[in-house]
């Protein structure tokens, strides 16, 4: 499957008449945008604001952040499944609008169902633009209320698609330029690689998507315009993943950003026929509960070695504690079917009296799961003071939030990074 | 620039101060002036830069019988030579010696206000109960590692009195005290765990950054032998407050728990309660409370003579992201409390 990514840089983002790229800067037509996102009637007093890095702007209770991009023509549908027809995502080219990001805000209310309300702070300078990725893009805000008699979930899901629409609305402004850059991704069947490349180690990427500590948004498009909650691990190819197919799930603990721009794919696909050969990416959920959790790993483990023949795997986990436990049991079923695991973890519940020079971590011993690398530790987060900011975005009462606060950093979204491209690692002292 | 030689104060135990073996070991402090034993190869390391000025010596009982009084005695005997910083031990495998060295330092540091180095083997008892108030250097088991551990003894004190930056634990050789940083890598957590699994493969040698935990065996209680005349209570980590979260316990990383009441209760009315707790969806639980902490079924079975009472006090705290310590901390309190209840068992949600 190939895949080219047009890339064009933006550098800025602001209100004007018509929506286009020029020279690295989004023009939006505030009206029409919100002329858009109102065509879906479970959505009252649309709104469109806009941020750019240095602005004293504080966004709150953001939900999702997306990056802008459009398929172009005969590539097939946008996020299938979610705004376009079902299809494929991953093959093709697709334009995308690098340095800017849609942002969906769902006030609190969304908050109230599915997380605490103002958290996921974004500042678009200070402190908290330097350990958020978000407060360094320019960023289209998408605002909007439940219309009257939908409910907290479709209003939910109805904002989601909106965000994913504003972002394919967007890019399309791009699509007719020349890229600043062509990225092309380009991994064929197995049956071809295998042939190119029968030295190499074959490694797979185990990612969990969605836990299930959480409750699932009812009609959230994680995969393919559906939920995962009761998914059995399957198998995608990387380009599907980041190129539309796979979204955070609502009010998640990535991204849909941070999916689209994958790091541990980007990783193993520059090592792809030098020192590996990627052989595809299994998706799992993160169950609640042990027959679940084992089922989970025997099957993501299986399909690693049976079906993919992989001789290593990668692992992550999105959430806490079960999903650890989750991560933890599928490396050793990978162990001892003979996948050798390493894990990439932000750990918690850690033991900072033991006097071990590493950090640990809480999931039972497992001897075979001994290549860890910290992403750092929640527990560790230092408390960060905001200052007061000129204008609040996405509050339903701005005066509370605007002042100077003090929360911990993990209230900054994309400040921890469960899918690799975190730098932290949790050291003892 | 020169600077005022560093005016330092040696601690040693009767042994190694001179006043003989196992038998000296119930004597009182004293001090004297200058050196001695190892505070002459500390002298020999500081060379011009420092000068050991006094040695206080005390017996290991002496210290380990009423360690508060008799460390408080030896910093005042300490305090008149107006140290600049202590150096305690080393105590190497030496248990009793490394607890006092250890009560010592911290003594310094909180009465005097000055820092205070000492050095220990890892299985000293030492270790574990003063790693976090006190700098301490690890050590060999033995007196012959007395060289090698004295360098770094003295590396760690000159440091902490110039005021620079210590180093990582393992650079400044010193047991971790207890203290977790996130720091920034050059790279990042994608290509270091690529490279490690690629290592792995490879048959090469590879450094993981996370451990495995160490758990602690816990012996379960004896079980109840009549359930008909036991009291049983509930327990949770769910996060059930009191509406308004009077304790203040925290959403997650809790350092808190507490005890509420529901004498002659049926059933936990959601009104009267909140859930705060930011690792599962709580709608559930704020609906009916009973489905965290389960008074209404726990009513039937005593009306059932199914158990002899239900402790009509539930306990509860916040389980996400809590660091281990804290857990076996609130763990012991909460058992505490209920064992001077008269609780005879407990059932603990989890969720």
């Amino acid at each position: 499957m190939r895949l080219e990514l047009n890339v064009v840089h933006i550098t800025k983002v602001q209100f004007a008449g018509v929506t286009a790229v020029r020279n690295g800067v989004l023009s939006v037509n505030r009206q029409e945008l919100r002329a858009l996102v109102k065509k879906d009637t479970r959505l009252t007093d649309v709104d469109i604001e806009l941020a750019n890095p240095g602005d004293q702007c504080r966004i709150v209770n953001v939900a999702d952040v997306i990056e802008p991009r459009a398929r172009t023509a005969n590539s097939g549908p946008d996020f299938p499944g979610a705004v376009g027809m079902q299809g494929t995502a991953g093959h093709g080219s697709t334009c995308v609008l690098r340095g800017a990001a849609v942002l969906i805000n769902d006030y609190d209310i969304g908050g109230r169902r599915y997380q605490r309300p103002d958290e996921g702070i974004i500042d678009m300078w200070g402190p908290g633009a330097e350990i958020g990725p978000y407060g360094r893009t320019c960023n289209v805000i998408v605002l909007a209320l439940p219309a009257d008699g939908t409910s907290i979930d479709d209003y939910c899901v109805a904002l989601k698609i909106a965000g994913l629409k504003t972002a394919v609305y967007l890019a399309k402004a791009g699509a007719d330029l020349a890229p600043d850059q062509v990225e092309i991704y380009d991994i064929p069947s197995i049956r071809e690689t295998a042939a190119d490349m029968p030295e190499l180690p074959r490694v797979t990427y185990i990612f969990q998507v969605f836990t299930n500590q959480r409750v699932p948004l009812p009609g959230d498009s994680v995969l393919y315009g559906h939920h995962i909650e009761k998914i059995v691990p399957t198998i995608l190819h990387p380009n599907e993943v980041f190129d539309g197919a796979v979204m955070d799930p609502y009010r998640g603990y990535a991204a849909t950003y941070l999916i689209q721009n994958h790091p541990m794919i980007k990783e193993l696909y520059q090592n792809h026929g030098k020192h590996l050969y990627f052989v595809g990416v299994i998706i799992s959920n993160a169950p609640n509960n042990a027959p679940e959790y084992e089922r989970t790993a025997n099957v993501a483990a299986n399909l690693a070695k049976w079906i993919l023949g992989a001789d290593g795997a990668v692992l992550t986990k999105i959430g806490g504690g079960a999903p650890e436990l989750t991560m933890a049991r599928t490396a050793q079923r990978c162990e001892e079917l003979g996948i050798k695991t390493a894990l990439a973890l932000m750990h918690q519940g850690i033991d900072a009296s033991e006097i071990t020079l590493k950090a640990s971590t809480i999931f039972s011993n497992v001897p075979q799961v001994d290549a860890m690398v910290s992403m750092g530790a929640s527990t560790a987060s230092p408390m960060l003071t905001l200052p007061p900011a000129e204008k609040v975005v996405g509050a339903l009462d701005g005066s509370r939030i605007g002042v100077e606060i003090r929360r911990p950093a993990s209230d900054i979204k994309g400040s921890f990074s469960q899918l690799g491209d975190s730098r932290l690692v949790a050291v003892r002292y | 620039m020169t600077s005022k030689p560093l005016r330092v104060v040696h601690y040693l135990n009767q042994f190694f101060g001179g006043l003989g073996g196992e038998e000296q070991a119930h004597r009182g402090p004293q001090i004297i002036d200058g050196p001695m034993g190892p505070g002459r190869v500390i002298q020999s390391r500081l060379a011009e830069k420092g000068e050991v000025v006094a040695t206080a010596v005390c017996g290991d009982d002496y210290v380990g019988e009423k360690m508060e009084a008799a460390a408080d005695e030896i910093v005042q005997l300490i305090r008149r030579y107006d140290p600049d910083i202590v150096i305690a031990g080393p105590a190497f495998e030496a248990g009793r010696y490394g607890v006092a060295c250890g009560a010592v330092c911290k003594k310094v540091q909180e009465t005097l206000g000055i820092p205070a180095v000492t050095g220990m083997y890892g299985e000293n008892p030492g270790v574990d109960l003063f790693h976090k108030d006190v700098y301490i250097v690890q050590t060999g088991d033995s007196v012959k590692t007395m060289n090698e551990a004295i360098t770094k003894m003295v590396n760690l004190a000159m440091k902490r009195v110039a005021g620079h930056k210590i180093g990582k634990p393992a650079e400044d050789g010193y047991f971790p005290r207890g203290i977790l940083v996130n720091e920034k890598s050059e790279r990042s957590g994608a290509e270091r765990v690529v490279t490690m699994l690629l290592d792995k493969l490879n048959g090469r040698p590879f450094e993981p950054e996370v451990l495995q935990p160490t758990h602690y065996p816990v012996s379960p209680a004896p079980r109840i032998k009549d359930m008909g005349s036991a009291t049983i209570a509930l327990v949770t980590d769910g996060g059930l407050v009191p509406a308004g979260n009077p304790d203040g316990i925290e959403s997650k990383n809790a350092t808190r728990f507490g005890g509420y009441g529901f004498k002659g209760i049926d059933c936990l009315a959601a009104d009267d309660y909140d859930v705060n707790h930011s690792g599962y969806a709580t709608v559930f639980a704020r609906q009916n409370p009973n489905r965290l902490i389960p008074v209404d079924a726990m009513r039937e079975i005593e009306r059932e003579r199914g158990i002899g009472k239900l402790h009509e006090r539930f306990y509860s705290t916040t389980g996400v992201a809590t660091r281990l310590e804290m857990s076996r901390k609130m763990g012991q309190a909460i058992a505490a409390e209920l064992k001077s209840e008269g609780v005879s068992g407990a059932i603990l949600t989890s969720t």
